[in-house]
C-alpha cells in the first residue's frame, strides 16, 4: 500500500519496508531537456550536488536519465534525513569551486565508460535533439558556466518538479526539502528523424536490436516479456547463435514507452542471428503468440506484486509516473490487468510495436529485404556556395555557403544547414564539427581542403553563439595532413588510361618485343634504303614494323612513369 | 570434357521429355486446377502428396506458372494462413526474379538486370517471411528460402539456420539438401570441403535405397564443372564416392520411384557417361525411359540433346537395351 503525503510542498510517496530506510528525490529534468552545446548540465549538476554528501558511509547515488534526475539513499532515517536535506540545501548554493574538477571526472568518466550496444538508437530516431541526446558525449561540458548551472537548477530543481518517495514507517525526523517554488515541466515531445518505419540502420557492432515505441500501458510490457522469451528461446536455446537475448520496457514519460531488444552474435553467426531475429518479430506480427509464454510473463510479474516489500519495491516507479503523468494502476489492479492479458492484447502491441521500428543490423547488412526502409543517414540535397577541393585528391568537396555547409562526392552528399543545426564544435586548430537536427554531421578539417581556412570565419559568422562550443585541443597527431602519395595514388586517371600500371616484369617483357620488332624493322628499312629496287611490300612491312615500335616505347616510357607513382 | 564421337540416335528411342508433369501426373492435375483458378481443386491435389518431398516438388514445379500472382493474392487476402498459397506465391515471385537475372554467370549480368533481380527477389522473401512466421511446419516454404536467401546474399550462416528449421521437421528433405549443396559450393559462399562433408553426412544419415546420395553425385559433377582439366571425375575420390553413392540408392533394391526420382537417375546417368561407364549409364538411361530433367544435363549443352546423345552412346557402348 502506497500512501500520499507532502514534505515541504514535495509530493511524498510513502509505504513501509521491513529493512533499512530507502528513500529518494526524483526531479523531472534528464538528458532529453538539454541541448546539445550544453549537453551533460544535468549531469554535471548531479555530481556537483553530490560533492559535499561524498563522505558518507552508507549507500547513496545518483542517476541522470533521460528525463529524470534521482538522488537516493538506504540507510538510517537520520541519514537518509541528513542526505536529502542536503541535496536541497546544496541546490541552492552549488559549490561552483569544484566546477573544472568535476568537469574533468565527467570527460574521464564519459570516455572510460563502455557505451551500450544500444546507444546509437536513440540518434537514429530523434535525431540530435530531445530523446536522441543520450546517444550523444557530453559536449556541452566545457561551455557550462556557474550562470547556466544556477539558471538550470532554478527551472528544473523545484519542489513543483520533484517527488519524494520513502520507503519506511513515516517521514524521517530532520528532513527539510528547502526548494523553491516552479513549475512541473512536462517531458519534451519527441523529434523523429524518420520518414519511413519500420526502418533499419547497420552499426559496427556486432549485434542485432530492435527500438519500438508504443503506448504505455501493462500489455506492452507483458509483450516485451513474451518478445524476450521468443529471443531467447529460438537464438539461444533453440539455435545456439546468441549469448545474450533480451528485451525490457521503459515508459519515456510522454504517455509512450520504449521497447528495446538486443541479441548479440558471433562474427560468423551474424547473418543467421539477423534472419532469426527477424522470423520472431514475424512471428509476433502475425499473432502467433504463446500463451504460455504469456503465462510465464504474467506470472512472473503478479509473484513481485503479492509480497509485504511490493509496493516498496514499486515506489521509484510510482514517483517516476506521479512526476510525468504516465498512467500507474495501484499494485492491486496491475495484478487484475495482468491477469486479463490474453494473446489478442498482446497481438495488438506486436503490430503497434512493429509499425514503428527501427532496427540495428551488423555492418555490412541490411534489413531491406524483410521490409524495413533504410533511416536516412545523408541529406538529399547540398548546399551552393565556395567549393574546397580535397587535397589528397579523394573525390569528396567541401561546400561552404551562405546557408549551411556540404560535404559532396559523386555518389553521396551530407548537409547541415545553419538553420537546421543542432551545435557546431570548433577546436583551436580549425577543425569544426557541424551536427544538423537531424543527427547528419559535416566535419570541417581545413589541413584537408584547399583554401578551407577561409570558410571558418564564414561558418563562425553564421551560427549563433549559444550552438557554438569551444573544444580542448586535439593532440598534434590528432590533426590529418594530407599525404602527398596518397594524392599520387588517387590522382585522376584520364579516359583510356590503363587502370593498373605494368609490373616491372611486366615491363621488361615490353623491351623484349620492342627489341624483338624493332631490331628487325630498323634492319629492314636499312636495307630497303640501299635497294636498288625495293619492294614495295616490303616498304609497307617496314612501315608497320615502324608504327608498331613506336607504340611500344610510348607504352614502355608511359609505364614506366607510371610504376615510379607507386613506388613508396 | 571427354571426346564424344559422333553417334546418331538409335532409332527406337523416344525422345525425352523435361516436363516434369509427364513424369509426375499429380503435377499435370495441379496445373490444370491452377489454370481454372480452382484454389480447392489445387489444394486438395497438394495434400494428397503423401511425402513432404512430393510436396515441395508440386509446389515448386507449379510455380512457374505465368500471371498467377493475383489470384494467389487472392487466396492469401481471404485466408493468409493458407500455407500453400503462401509457399506458391513465394516461389513463384522467385522464378520471376531469375527471369529477370537470366541464368548468365554474375559478372555478365548487367547492374539493372541485378537491381530489378533483387528487388523482386525481396518481395518474394517478404512472403516468405510471413508464410514461415505462420506455418513454420511447411517445409516447401524454408526449402524455397534457401533460394531467396542465396539470392539474396544474406550469408551462409543464415541460409543453414533455414536449413536447420526445416531439418527439425524433416532431416532428409532432399530438394532441400539439394538448395543447401548449391549454397556450400565455392561459386556461392561455402568450400568443396564443406559440400563433400555434407553431402556424404545426408547420404549416410538417410536409409539405405533413399534417394538422397546423389547429393554426392551432384557434388562431384559440380565441381568437375569447375575443373579445367576435365579430369576431375576420374580421380579415385570422385569415382569411388560416386559408385557408394550408387550402392546406397539407385543400386540398392528398396530404391524406388518417388517423388524426385527422375533427377535421381538423370544425375547418375551424367556421372556414369562421363566415366565412361556406359552400362552403368545404360541402366539408368533404361529405367528412365523417355523422362529427362535439365538439371544436370544443362551443364553440358542442350538438355534434349545431350540426353539423346548421351542415352545412344550408353546403348551403343553399354549393352544391349
Amino acid at each position: 500500500m502506497i500512501r500520499r503525503t507532502e514534505v515541504d510542498g514535495v509530493p511524498t510517496l510513502i509505504s513501509p519496508t521491513a529493512g533499512p530506510m530507502r528513500a529518494g528525490l526524483m526531479f523531472r529534468v534528464g538528458r532529453a531537456d538539454e541541448t546539445l552545446p550544453r549537453a551533460g548540465i544535468t549531469h554535471l549538476l548531479e555530481h556537483l550536488v553530490l560533492y559535499p554528501l561524498g563522505l558518507a558511509d552508507y549507500h547513496y547515488n545518483g542517476t541522470t536519465a533521460p528525463v529524470t534526475t534521482h538522488f537516493h539513499m538506504e540507510g538510517p532515517e537520520q541519514e537518509v534525513a541528513g542526505f536529502l536535506s542536503g541535496v536541497c540545501k546544496t541546490l541552492s548554493d552549488l559549490p561552483l569551486h569544484r566546477l573544472e574538477t568535476e568537469k574533468a571526472i565527467l570527460r574521464t568518466e564519459g570516455s572510460s565508460r563502455s557505451s551500450h550496444v544500444t546507444e546509437p538508437m536513440a540518434l537514429w530516431r530523434y535525431g540530435a535533439r530531445d530523446h536522441g541526446l543520450v546517444s550523444y558525449p557530453e559536449w556541452g561540458l566545457p561551455m557550462i558556466t556557474p550562470d547556466d548551472l544556477r539558471a538550470w537548477a532554478d527551472s528544473y530543481f523545484t519542489r513543483d518538479n520533484a517527488v519524494l518517495w520513502i520507503a519506511g514507517r513515516e517521514v524521517p525526523a530532520g528532513l527539510t526539502l528547502h526548494l523553491p517554488g516552479g513549475t512541473r515541466r512536462p517531458v519534451p515531445p519527441a523529434s523523429s528523424t524518420l520518414p519511413v518505419t519500420p526502418a533499419y540502420f547497420a552499426t559496427d557492432s556486432q549485434a542485432v536490436a530492435l527500438d519500438a515505441v508504443v503506448r504505455s500501458r501493462t500489455t506492452a510490457s507483458v509483450f516485451a516479456g513474451v518478445l524476450e522469451r521468443e529471443l531467447f528461446r529460438g537464438l539461444r536455446q533453440e539455435g545456439g547463435l546468441s549469448y545474450v537475448a533480451s528485451a525490457d520496457y521503459n515508459p519515456r514519460g510522454d504517455g509512450h514507452a520504449v521497447i528495446t531488444a538486443l541479441a548479440d552474435a558471433l562474427p560468423e553467426k551474424q547473418d543467421a542471428v539477423l534472419g532469426g531475429f527477424i522470423d520472431i518479430l514475424a512471428k509476433l506480427r502475425v499473432g502467433r503468440i504463446e500463451q504460455a509464454d504469456i503465462d510465464a510473463v504474467v506470472t512472473r510479474k503478479s509473484g513481485a506484486l503479492d509480497n509485504d516489500e511490493s509496493s516498496a519495491a514499486r515506489l521509484p516507479s510510482s514517483a517516476f509516473a506521479l512526476l510525468t503523468g504516465d498512467p500507474h494502476p495501484s499494485a492491486e489492479e496491475l495484478a487484475v490487468e495482468l491477469k486479463s492479458v490474453t494473446v489478442g492484447d498482446v497481438h495488438e502491441v506486436a503490430l503497434e510495436a512493429l509499425d514503428s521500428a527501427l532496427l540495428m543490423v551488423p555492418d555490412g547488412r541490411s534489413a531491406d529485404w524483410a521490409g524495413f526502409a533504410q533511416a536516412p543517414s545523408r541529406s538529399s540535397a547540398a548546399v551552393t556556395g565556395a567549393t574546397y577541393r580535397n587535397l589528397e585528391g579523394h573525390d569528396v568537396r567541401l561546400v561552404v555557403g551562405p546557408e549551411g555547409a556540404s560535404l559532396v562526392t559523386a555518389r553521396t552528399m551530407a548537409t547541415v544547414r545553419y538553420d537546421q543545426c543542432a551545435a557546431v564544435l570548433g577546436w583551436p586548430d580549425g577543425r569544426r564539427l557541424m551536427i544538423g537536427h537531424d543527427a547528419v554531421t559535416v566535419a570541417v578539417e581545413p589541413t584537408m581542403f584547399a583554401g578551407a581556412r577561409a570558410a571558418l570565419p564564414v561558418i563562425d559568422a553564421a551560427v549563433p553563439a549559444h550552438l557554438r562550443v569551444v573544444m580542448p585541443a586535439r593532440d598534434p597527431s590528432a590533426i590529418p595532413q594530407p599525404d602527398p602519395a596518397a594524392h599520387r595514388r588517387t590522382g585522376n586517371p584520364r579516359p583510356g588510361d590503363i587502370s593498373t600500371p605494368w609490373s616491372i616484369a611486366g615491363i621488361a617483357m615490353l623491351v623484349v618485343v620492342l627489341l624483338v620488332v624493332g631490331g628487325p624493322t630498323v634492319a629492314l628499312t636499312a636495307g630497303l634504303l640501299n635497294s636498288p629496287r625495293p619492294d614495295s611490300e616490303l616498304w609497307v612491312m617496314a612501315g608497320a614494323g615502324a608504327l608498331l615500335s613506336a607504340y611500344l616505347v610510348y607504352a614502355v616510357i608511359k609505364n614506366i612513369k607510371r610504376l615510379r607513382l607507386r613506388l613508396p | 570434357m571427354p571426346a564424344m564421337p559422333a553417334m546418331p540416335a538409335a532409332p527406337t528411342q523416344p525422345p525425352p521429355t523435361f516436363d516434369a508433369a509427364d513424369a509426375y501426373p499429380e503435377l499435370h492435375r495441379l496445373r490444370a486446377a491452377l489454370a481454372a483458378l480452382d484454389w480447392a481443386g489445387a489444394r486438395a491435389v497438394v495434400d494428397a502428396a503423401a511425402e513432404p518431398a512430393g510436396r515441395t516438388l508440386l509446389i515448386r514445379a507449379a510455380g512457374d506458372r505465368e500471371g498467377i500472382e493475383p489470384f494467389l493474392r487472392g487466396v492469401l487476402a481471404r485466408d493468409p494462413d493458407d500455407a500453400v498459397a503462401g509457399s506458391l506465391l513465394g516461389g513463384h515471385l522467385v522464378l520471376e526474379a531469375w527471369k529477370v537475372r537470366t541464368s548468365a554467370e554474375a559478372q555478365y549480368v548487367s547492374a539493372e538486370r541485378f537491381r530489378g533481380f533483387h528487388e523482386q527477389l525481396r518481395r518474394a522473401e517478404q512472403v516468405f517471411i510471413d508464410a514461415a512466421a505462420r506455418n513454420p511446419a511447411e517445409l516447401s516454404i524454408w526449402c524455397q528460402r534457401l533460394i531467396s536467401a542465396r539470392g539474396l546474399e544474406l550469408g551462409l550462416s543464415e541460409v543453414r539456420r533455414r536449413y536447420d528449421r526445416l531439418a527439425a521437421y524433416d532431416p532428409h528433405h532432399l530438394p532441400a539438401q539439394y538448395q543447401l549443396l548449391q549454397s556450400l559450393c565455392p561459386k556461392w559462399s561455402g568450400t568443396w570441403e564443406q559440400m563433400h562433408t555434407f553431402a556424404h553426412e545426408c547420404m549416410l544419415a538417410a536409409p539405405k535405397g533413399a534417394p538422397n546420395a546423389v547429393l554426392v553425385v551432384t557434388g562431384h559433377l559440380e565441381r568437375w564443372l569447375d575443373d579445367d582439366s576435365g579430369r576431375y571425375l576420374a580421380t579415385p575420390f570422385a569415382r569411388n564416392e560416386i559408385y557408394e553413392a550408387a550402392a546406397r540408392s539407385v543400386w540398392d533394391p528398396s530404391f524406388r520411384h518417388g517423388p524426385g526420382w527422375v533427377a535421381v537417375r538423370n544425375t547418375f546417368a551424367m556421372a556414369f557417361s562421363l566415366l565412361d561407364d556406359h552400362a552403368a549409364a545404360a541402366a539408368q538411361f533404361a529405367a528412365l525411359g523417355r523422362f529427362g530433367t535439365e538439371d544436370p544435363w544443362h551443364y553440358l549443352g542442350e538438355p534434349a540433346a545431350e540426353f539423346t546423345k548421351r542415352r545412344a552412346l550408353a546403348y551403343a557402348k553399354g549393352g544391349p537395351r
